[in-house]
């Protein structure tokens, strides 16, 4: 696999905003490894250090984890998707519906759920590519209506539950060591790499990030490449609803409601420019990372505890973290104005 | 010297300017005598653009004076300039899009205070006045964003005149008029100089500064190489000033005998786009130059041609076999390539390496499968910046690094890499310097001689007449007259006209 999409020489790599990110992170996790790690009273290990913490952290981060995934070509194409949040809970219902109520096998019930997820997806992809409306507005709408969609199917009170433990294999096991959502994780952040490094289709939705008419004289096919992104996004949602149906055992109208922010967040902090064109996977995958990582270790930690604070904790942390980094990204930029002007007066 | 000192209105000494490690000035002296048009010539990235800066008091020179009527300079600050009676007529009107023509000119010449309150009579007076003394023949009402390029320049230019500057700096003011609004700002640049105002012209075309400047003043890398009287220098003198070696420009190339027609166009309209019944055809290895006014429908055929606003009626043909063209991406498999006239926004993605920049266009032979490959690519780019002589740090520079004439050749990089029958180019030297140029010309004969059929389409008609075999005027969307390659300026500008030669 070569790319020309990547930069070479140690210097490169050092000054890339990835390996900043990565340094966080890894502050970040020795920080909770330490204040977060505790002996109890029997003499056993708890807390931030064990394995079973890291593997819950794993477990936890998959479903924004593939949300993130899923935003990261809409956003490199200079568009935003809103309604992948919403989306999930659709798709959540949608799956119990189908297995409790329209009596199928679960294959069968996920196989329509991914089909609908894509639909959903490509409602979005209709209304910005032939309509030509702005992501913004469109995503904010589909939104409001696949939540609604997923109150009316439920009317708001249904809960579809005792789903087969070889459903739930999916979300509460292990299989070959790692969680066994992992295992459907690790395919799709390969997947959605390649294609945002590895493939000329990658490489133009970076130059309709940048300049959709740039990319129109260029004759690239603008509308078919964006109606992609938001159907594979759509997609995704499908999957990480599957996911998260397997983890909580459950699927209920409110599924994922506000992770479409957790998941922006994440693909903002991984560096990807809300202004298109710019970012990368690693980028999204250490942002997921780093928010994961700050939200299970608040909760170790005695103060946050004896506070019962961590939500409120986290929220805030992960607000300032993400400040935090943007500001660091455009520090290169500002030194070296400074220094320009220095030279000049 | 002291008679000149004494009518001297600003003395530039020993300018010298650095940003970072670039030298942008190196030692500048420049004079303007009150009542004189003095020209100044450069090749891009010579140092005009820093110079006006520094005039303007956008930024200070590392070293040297400026001297205004005799009184030595400080520092100074665009407000100061101002207030001096400096005023300058940038090349990208600079101007707020959703105001009307005249809160535009009273937001630039009334004084300003948060709780001023607007005499909004007043204004609309003094808009139209000045819009009238420039001859723009719109109104002062109109919303600026419908204002053409040229339009919006005229506003700039009332500005100016509403400011009653003592010097007036104007950055190609010509490079987007037609020639009827050239002749008006040739007479509002004489009045100017008739009432004592002193005007620093900028300009790419030679031709202008005769009719126009008194002194010249030429600029090469960052060092002013030469002033003298405008009657006592001659064209290729000065442009062996600007490039520091001789260029041949209008010198007409041997008739090639053209081959097989490559492309012909039957009745083609595109009412969107403002086409309207245009015929014509092309042969391999011939140049057919398309002249016309600003808005006579050049570009809007061009467009056609490559579907981006695809025809609705009439035929299209590249070599005898039938075509329809509904997108560029169909445009492309047909043969044709264009290499638009805006190229900072068309033509090249300035934030991308040039590298990508030249595969955009072929991806799906370059990368089979889809997958990206380094090698390929780097051979692509590489092959053009040397065919091309492109000036570039290196494959990965980003396209917004270059200067005009290199992201030109980027651009035409891209088309060439297609191995097209039929280019298109659409403006290929507008805003490009004297050297670039000279380069963009031998390229564009060379592809001809090559067996391409191009179309040429070009505002410079010296231009268009020493590139092209034939060509064609075009006005009113369509085409209007068809001449032969060694036909005479007045002929083609009055077929531009619509006037009887």
């Amino acid at each position: 696999m070569s790319t020309t999409d990547h930069q070479s020489g140690w210097k490169n790599i050092l000054l890339r905003y990835e390996t900043l990110l990565l340094a966080v992170l890894v502050v970040e996790w020795l920080f909770f490894y330490h204040y977060g790690t505790t002996t109890n009273r029997r003499g056993v290990f708890v807390g931030f250090g064990t394995l079973d913490r890291q593997f819950d952290i794993l477990r936890h981060s998959c479903e924004i984890g593939l949300l993130a995934l899923a935003l990261t070509p809409v956003i490199l194409t200079a568009g935003i998707d809103l309604s992948v949040g919403s989306l999930l809970g659709l798709c959540a219902i949608l799956f119990g519906k189908l297995w409790r109520d329209g009596g199928l096998t679960i294959p069968v019930a996920a196989a329509l759920t991914l089909v609908a997820g894509a639909l959903g997806g490509g409602l979005n992809a209709g209304l910005i590519t032939v309509l030509r409306l702005p992501p913004l507005i469109v995503t904010l709408g589909t939104y409001s209506l696949f939540r609604g969609l997923a109150e009316a199917i439920t009317h708001g009170a249904v809960t579809y539950t005792d789903f087969p433990a070889s459903f739930l294999f999916l979300g509460q096991e292990r299989w070959l060591g790692l969680p066994t959502q992992a295992w459907l994780f690790l395919p799709v952040a390969a997947a959605v790499w390649l294609l945002v490094h590895g493939t000329a289709t990658g490489r133009s939705l970076r130059a309709i990030g940048f300049s959709p008419e740039g990319a129109r004289y260029a004759g690239l096919p603008v509308e078919r490449r964006v109606a992609l992104v938001y159907v594979l996004s759509g997609f995704i949602a499908a999957v990480a609803a599957l996911i998260y149906t397997a983890r909580l055992g459950q699927a209920k109208a409110d599924a994922g409601t506000g992770y479409e922010l957790f998941a922006i967040t994440a693909v903002v902090l991984g560096g990807t420019s809300i202004f298109g064109g710019r970012g990368s996977v690693t980028g999204t995958l250490l942002g997921v990372a780093a928010i994961a990582v700050l939200k299970s270790g608040l909760a170790t930690l005695p103060v946050v505890i004896r506070l019962n604070a961590a939500e409120e904790m986290s929220g805030m942390l992960t607000g300032a973290l993400l400040l935090l980094a943007l500001t660091g990204s455009i520090l290169p930029k500002i030194l070296s104005t400074l220094r320009a002007r220095r030279q000049a007066g | 010297m002291r008679d000149e000192t004494s009518t001297a209105l600003l003395v530039l000494q020993g300018i010298k300017k650095n940003y970072g490690a670039v030298r942008a000035l190196q030692g500048v002296d420049f004079d303007l005598r009150a009542g004189e048009v003095h020209a100044l010539l450069g090749e891009n990235g010579a140092g005009k653009s820093t110079l006006i800066n520094i005039i303007t008091g956008a930024r200070s020179p590392d070293a040297g004076t400026l001297t205004l009527a005799g009184r030595p300079l400080g520092a100074l600050s665009p407000a100061l300039a101002r207030s001096l009676g400096i005023a300058c007529v940038h090349q990208q009107p600079a101007l707020f899009a959703e105001l009307t023509v005249a809160e535009n000119i009273g937001l630039r010449l009334e004084a300003g205070g948060a709780w001023r309150r607007v005499d909004w009579r007043r204004r609309a007076a003094q808009a139209a006045e000045l819009l009238q003394r420039v001859g723009a023949e719109f109104s002062a009402d109109r919303t600026v964003r419908e204002l053409s390029m040229p339009e919006q320049q005229l506003v700039e230019i009332a500005c100016v005149l509403g400011a009653g500057s003592r010097i007036v700096i104007m950055d190609e003011p010509t490079a987007s008029l037609t020639r009827r609004e050239q002749e008006k700002l040739y007479e509002i640049v004489r009045s100017l100089r008739a009432v004592g105002t002193g005007v620093v012209y900028i300009s790419h075309r030679l031709e202008e500064i005769r009719v126009l400047a008194d002194r010249v003043t030429v600029l090469r890398d960052g060092v002013s190489v030469g002033t003298s009287a405008v009657g006592e220098v001659t064209e290729p003198e000065l442009i062996k000033l600007m490039v520091g070696r001789e260029v041949s420009l209008t010198q007409r190339a041997a008739g090639a005998t053209p081959g097989a027609v490559r492309l012909a166009v039957k009745n083609l309209s595109c009412i969107a786009g403002g086409v309207r019944d245009v015929t014509f055809e092309i042969r391999a290895g011939e140049i057919f130059g398309l002249a016309g006014l600003v808005g006579a429908g050049r570009t809007e055929l061009a467009r056609t041609l490559f579907g981006l606003t695809p025809a609705d009626a009439g035929r299209l043909q590249v070599d005898g076999r039938d075509i329809a063209i509904r997108s560029p991406g169909e445009a492309i498999a047909a043969g044709l390539a264009y290499v638009p006239e805006d190229r900072r926004r068309h033509g090249v993605i300035l934030e991308m390496p040039i590298a990508q920049n030249m595969t955009l266009a072929v991806h799906s032979r370059l990368f089979p499968g889809g997958w990206l490959r380094a090698g390929p690519e780097l051979s692509v780019a590489a092959k053009f910046i040397g065919d091309l002589s492109i000036k570039v740090a290196g494959p990965d520079a980003p396209g917004a690094s270059l200067s005009g004439g290199n992201q030109q050749k980027v651009a035409l990089a891209r088309w060439l890499a297609t191995k097209p029958r039929v280019l298109i180019l659409d403006e290929p030297t507008q805003g490009v310097d004297v050297g670039a140029k000279g380069e963009i010309h031998r390229i564009i004969r060379r592809l001809a001689a090559d067996g391409l059929a191009v179309l040429l389409i070009s505002s410079d008609l010296p231009e268009v007449l020493a590139l092209s075999d034939r060509l064609g005027v075009m006005r009113g969307g369509t085409l209007t007259a068809s001449l032969p390659g060694d036909s005479d300026p007045h002929t083609v500008m009055a077929a531009a006209l619509g006037q009887p030669s």
